[in-house]
C-alpha cells in the first residue's frame, strides 16, 4: 500500500506534465458542444496547422472559470453559447478588443460596439408547438400569458436563452413590462422546464402543447425522428419573442497566442465555416453574404426585432433578480 | 501523530469552504444581503426536506435489499448483488430524463402499457427518482457490514431461545445501525448537492438556486454558503446520533465464517417481486428508454450513433479516460481518508469532529464549486500547483475532495466494527500501532474499504462539472461524451454512450469490488 502511494505520487505529476503540455496551442474554452463545433475546430487546426486545445463546458461555467483563473487563464479564445456569459466576462475586464477587420464581417447588430466580441451564428427564439394539439397560434409573445394560451406555454426560466430574451424585453419595453410578463407567466401557471431540450421533448410527447425555445432544437429532434408531431412558429414582425440570439467568439485579455486566436475568429466567419453552421447546425450564419438552408428563412428577409444584441450582455443580474422576484418557479 | 496526519489530510478537504468564504469576503455586503433575505430560505428548506426524505426512504430500501441479498436464501443472490448496486452508475440527469420520458404523459408507460400518469415533477417525483438512484449507498454499506458480522452472536441468541425477530432486533439491528446511518448521510449529501435531477424535475433546492444565479456571484455565493452550513449542521447531528448507536455494539467475524442465513420460505416470491420492482424502476426503465432511443436512431440511420457501432474503437479514448479516472480516484480517496477514518472511528474530541466535518462538506457542495475552488488554489498557490493545473493529478484531487466522504463513511464503519479487544490482544503480544492497524484492523475492515472505493469509483464515472473544468486538454470520459451528445440533442448517440457507461460501471464494480469482497469475507 505504501509502495503504491509512493509510486502514485511520483507517477501522477509526471503524467500531469505530459498531459498539460501543448504550450503553443490555441486554447479554446467552448460553451458550444463538441458534437457540432468539434469538427469545425478540427478543420481549422488541420487547414492552418495551428494546434488547438478545446475545453467544452457550459458557457456560464466556463466564464466563471475564466474569471477565477484571472490573468493566468490558459484560455486564448472564449466561444460562448449565450450573450450573458460574454457580457459577464466583458464586465470582468477579461476580454481583449478584436481586430476591426474581423468585426466588420458581421452586421453591427450582431457584434459588440466596444469590439470585445463578434457574433458567429444565430438562434431565433420561437414557439415550438405540438401539431396534433394546437390549431390556434399567438401572433405576439405577449399573448402567451393571455387566454386561450395562458398556462399552456412552457418556459425554461433557468436557461440562458430565456434569460437573454427577458433582458431583451427589458431593454426594449422596460423593466416594468418584463416584470409583469414574468409575473403573468407565474400566476397563469406556465409550466416550466429545465431547458430547451426538455421543452421540445415534452411538446413532442404531448405533455405540454407549446413552449418558448430556440429554433434549432426541433431540427435536431426531427433529424432523430422525422415523425414527431412538432413544429416551430415564429412570432410576427419585430415581436421581441422572435429575438435572434448570437453565439459569439472573443479573445481573452493577455492571450499568449494572439495571432492564432485572431485567425480562429476569422476562420469561424469565413464562408466555409458559415456554410457549416447553416447546413449542420441549422443556425443563421451571421457573416454578411451567407444564407441559411432548409426551411430556415434567410436573415435578410427575416423580420427580426431591431435590437442591438450587445445590450444583452449587460444587466443579466437584474434579469435574474426579476425572475427570482416574479415567483416563476425556475 | 495520528491526529496530525488526519488533520493534514482533512485540511485538503477544506478547500471548497475556504474558497466560498474568500468569495463572500470579496463580494462583501451583497452576499450578506442575499444571505439575510428571508425569501432565500425557501431553497434551503426544500434542500433539507428533500435530503431528509430521500435519506429515510433509502435507509429502508437499502437495508432491506442488503438483508435479503446477504442473509437469506434469495434465489440468484450473486446476480442481485450486482443489479442492486448498479442504479448508482446512472448520472442523475440521465436517470431523471429517462424516467420522466418513461413515465410522463405520452411516454413509454403511456404508449406501451396504456397507463397515463401525471406529469413527473416536483417533490414527489424528485423523492422517487433520487431514492431509486441513491439507495445503493445504503445497500452497499449495509451489505458490507452484514458480511462482516460475526455469526456467533446470532447463534448464541438463537440457542438461548430468542425468536428470529428478536435476534434481528436485539443483535443485528444494533450492529448494522451505524452502516445505515452512514449510508443515509451519504444519500442526504448526494441529494443536497445534486443538480441534474432537481433541475429536470423542477424542485427548487439550493443547487438550483446556485445554478440559476451562476453569473450573479454574490447571490450564488450566498446560496453556496447556505448549502455548506446545512451540511455542517447535518454532519454534527449525524455524529451525535452515530455516537449513540456505536455504543450499542461492535463485532467482526474472523475470515471464513458467515452470518446466519435465513430461509425465506413462503416469503421468497414476494421478496423476489419486491427486488424485481426495484430493479425495473431504478434500472430497467431508464435502460429501456435509452435502448429505445438508441434503437430508433440506428434504425433511422442516425449517423453518429451508427458510427459508434460501426467503429467501436472510437470508444477507446472515453473508456480509458473513465476507467483511469475512476480507479485512480477510488484508490487515492481510500488511502487519503484512511487516517481520518481511523481517527473518527477510534477517537473522540475536536480533531476527529473537525476532520470528519471537513471531509463530509466536500460531498455536500456541487462539483462546480469544488472545481472552481481547485482552480482558485492551484493558480494562487506555489508554482508547482499552477503547473499541475488542468492535469490528471489535480482532477483526481478534485474527485477525492468531492467524493472522499463516501470512502470515509465506509472505512469508518468498517474500522469501528473491529472489536478493540483484538487490538488490545495484539498490543499485549507486542505489536506496535501501525502493525496492529495493518495486521488486525485493515484486513477485517477490508470489505468496507472496498465498498467505499466502489462508491467513489461509481461516482467518478458519472461526474461531470469538475471533469469538464479541470480535465487535462483532450481528456474525455464517457460522462463528458454523453453530456456533449445531449447538449446538441443527439439522443441516439447519447443513449449508446450511456449504455456503454452502465456496462463499464457494471464490469468494474464486479471485477474490483464485488468479486474481491467475496474473497475477503
Amino acid at each position: 500500500m505504501f509502495a503504491l502511494i509512493v509510486l502514485l505520487s511520483v507517477l501522477l505529476p509526471a503524467c500531469g506534465g505530459v498531459l498539460a503540455g501543448g504550450r503553443d496551442a490555441v486554447t479554446i474554452y467552448s460553451g458550444r458542444g463538441s458534437s457540432l463545433i468539434g469538427p469545425l475546430l478540427e478543420e481549422f487546426s488541420a487547414s492552418t496547422g495551428i494546434p488547438i486545445d478545446v475545453r467544452y463546458g457550459g458557457s456560464a461555467e466556463l466564464a466563471l472559470l475564466i474569471a477565477q483563473e484571472g490573468d493566468r487563464t490558459p484560455a486564448d479564445v472564449f466561444y460562448s453559447q449565450s450573450p450573458g456569459a460574454v457580457g459577464f466576462l466583458a464586465g470582468e475586464g477579461r476580454l481583449a478588443p478584436l481586430d476591426p477587420g474581423v468585426l466588420e464581417l458581421v452586421d453591427q447588430r450582431f457584434r459588440d460596439d466596444g469590439g470585445l466580441w463578434v457574433g458567429v451564428s444565430g438562434r431565433q427564439r420561437v414557439l415550438v408547438y405540438n401539431t396534433e394539439l394546437v390549431s390556434e397560434l399567438p401572433t405576439s409573445v405577449f399573448e402567451v400569458v393571455e387566454e386561450p394560451f395562458a398556462g399552456r406555454v412552457a418556459v425554461a426560466p433557468s436557461n440562458g436563452s430565456f434569460q437573454d430574451f427577458i433582458t431583451a424585453m427589458r431593454v426594449t419595453h422596460g423593466d416594468e413590462v418584463a416584470a409583469r410578463f414574468l409575473q403573468a407567466l407565474a400566476t397563469t401557471g406556465a409550466p416550466s422546464y429545465a431547458n430547451n431540450n426538455a421543452i421540445v421533448e415534452a411538446v413532442a410527447r404531448g405533455e405540454v402543447p407549446m413552449g418558448l425555445v430556440n429554433h434549432y432544437y426541433l431540427h435536431r429532434f426531427l433529424a432523430e425522428d422525422p415523425d414527431l408531431p412538432a413544429a416551430n412558429h415564429r412570432f410576427a414582425g419585430d415581436d421581441i419573442g422572435s429575438l435572434l440570439i448570437a453565439s459569439s467568439v472573443s479573445v481573452l485579455e493577455g492571450t499568449d497566442e494572439p495571432e492564432g486566436a485572431r485567425r480562429l475568429v476569422e476562420y469561424l466567419l469565413d464562408a466555409e465555416a458559415q456554410q457549416y453552421f447553416a447546413e449542420e447546425t441549422f443556425e443563421y450564419p451571421l457573416a454578411l453574404g451567407t444564407s441559411p438552408v432548409g426551411d430556415v428563412p434567410p436573415l435578410d428577409t427575416l423580420e427580426v426585432p431591431a435590437f442591438d444584441i450587445d445590450r444583452l450582455g449587460g444587466g443579466l443580474e437584474r434579469t435574474l433578480e426579476l425572475i427570482r422576484d416574479s415567483g416563476l418557479d425556475g | 501523530m495520528l491526529r496530525l496526519v488526519a488533520l493534514a489530510a482533512a485540511l485538503v478537504f477544506a478547500a471548497p469552504l475556504v474558497f466560498l468564504l474568500q468569495q463572500a469576503v470579496t463580494f462583501g455586503p451583497p452576499v450578506l444581503d442575499a444571505l439575510l433575505d428571508a425569501s432565500a430560505l425557501g431553497p434551503a428548506l426544500r434542500s433539507l426536506l428533500l435530503g431528509t426524505a430521500v435519506a429515510v426512504v433509502t435507509a429502508v430500501i437499502g437495508s432491506g435489499c442488503a438483508w435479503l441479498v446477504t442473509r437469506t436464501d434469495l434465489p440468484l443472490a450473486p446476480a442481485w448483488r450486482l443489479l442492486l448496486a448498479l442504479p448508482l452508475v446512472l448520472p442523475s440527469y440521465i436517470g431523471a430524463f429517462t424516467l420522466r420520458a418513461a413515465l410522463s404523459p405520452g411516454g413509454l408507460t403511456d404508449v406501451v402499457v396504456g397507463v397515463s400518469l401525471p406529469r413527473v415533477e416536483g417533490f414527489a417525483a424528485a423523492l422517487g427518482v433520487l431514492s431509486l438512484l441513491t439507495y445503493p449507498y445504503v445497500y452497499l454499506l449495509v451489505a458490507a457490514r452484514l458480511r462482516q458480522l460475526p455469526a456467533n452472536l446470532e447463534e448464541q441468541a438463537r440457542v438461548l431461545g430468542s425468536t428470529p425477530a428478536a435476534v434481528v432486533r436485539r443483535v443485528v439491528v444494533p450492529q448494522v445501525a451505524p452502516a445505515v446511518l452512514a449510508g443515509a448521510l451519504l444519500v442526504f449529501l448526494y441529494v443536497v448537492s445534486d443538480f441534474g435531477a432537481v433541475q429536470l424535475l423542477r424542485y427548487d433546492t439550493l443547487t438550483r438556486a446556485i445554478f440559476a444565479n451562476l453569473l450573479d456571484r454574490p447571490a450564488s455565493t450566498a446560496y453556496g454558503l447556505q448549502l455548506a452550513l446545512l451540511a455542517l449542521v447535518v454532519v454534527v447531528g449525524e455524529r451525535a446520533a452515530a455516537a449513540r448507536v456505536r455504543r450499542l455494539g461492535s463485532g467482526s467475524s474472523p475470515r471464513g465464517t458467515t452470518g446466519l442465513v435465513w430461509s425465506l420460505g413462503r416469503l421468497r416470491t414476494p421478496a423476489v417481486a419486491l427486488l424485481g420492482a426495484l430493479a425495473v424502476g431504478a434500472l430497467l426503465a431508464p435502460l429501456t428508454v435509452l435502448a429505445y432511443w438508441a434503437g430508433r436512431g440506428i434504425v433511422l440511420g442516425e449517423q453518429r450513433a451508427s458510427s459508434v457501432l460501426a467503429d467501436p474503437a472510437q470508444l477507446l479514448a472515453p473508456l480509458a479516460g473513465s476507467a483511469t479516472a475512476g480507479v485512480l480516484a477510488a484508490l487515492a480517496a481510500t488511502v487519503l481518508v484512511l487516517p481520518v477514518a481511523y481517527l473518527v472511528a477510534r477517537h473522540r474530541g475536536r480533531a476527529p469532529a473537525v476532520s470528519n466535518a471537513l471531509v463530509v462538506s466536500g460531498f455536500a457542495l456541487p462539483g462546480l464549486v469544488i472545481a472552481l475552488a481547485c482552480a482558485f488554489f492551484a493558480l494562487r498557490g506555489p508554482a508547482v500547483a499552477a503547473w499541475l493545473y488542468q492535469s490528471l493529478p489535480l482532477l483526481l484531487l478534485a474527485y477525492v475532495v468531492h467524493f472522499g466522504a463516501q470512502s470515509l463513511r465506509a472505512a469508518q464503519v468498517g474500522i469501528a466494527a473491529v472489536p478493540r479487544s483484538l487490538g488490545d490482544a495484539a498490543r499485549t503480544l507486542g505489536a506496535g500501532r501501525l502493525r496492529r492497524f495493518l495486521r488486525v484492523e485493515l484486513p477485517l475492515a477490508a470489505p468496507s474499504l472496498l465498498a467505499g472505493a466502489g462508491l467513489v469509483l461509481l461516482s467518478v464515472l458519472k461526474e461531470l462539472p469538475a471533469t469538464l473544468l479541470l480535465a487535462p486538454p483532450g481528456f474525455r470520459t464517457l460522462a463528458t461524451d454523453v453530456w456533449a451528445a445531449t447538449e446538441d440533442a443527439f439522443w441516439a448517440e447519447a443513449s449508446v454512450l450511456a449504455l456503454v457507461l452502465v456496462a463499464l460501471s457494471a464490469v468494474l464494480t464486479w471485477l474490483l469490488v464485488l468479486r474481491r469482497a467475496d474473497a475477503l469475507s
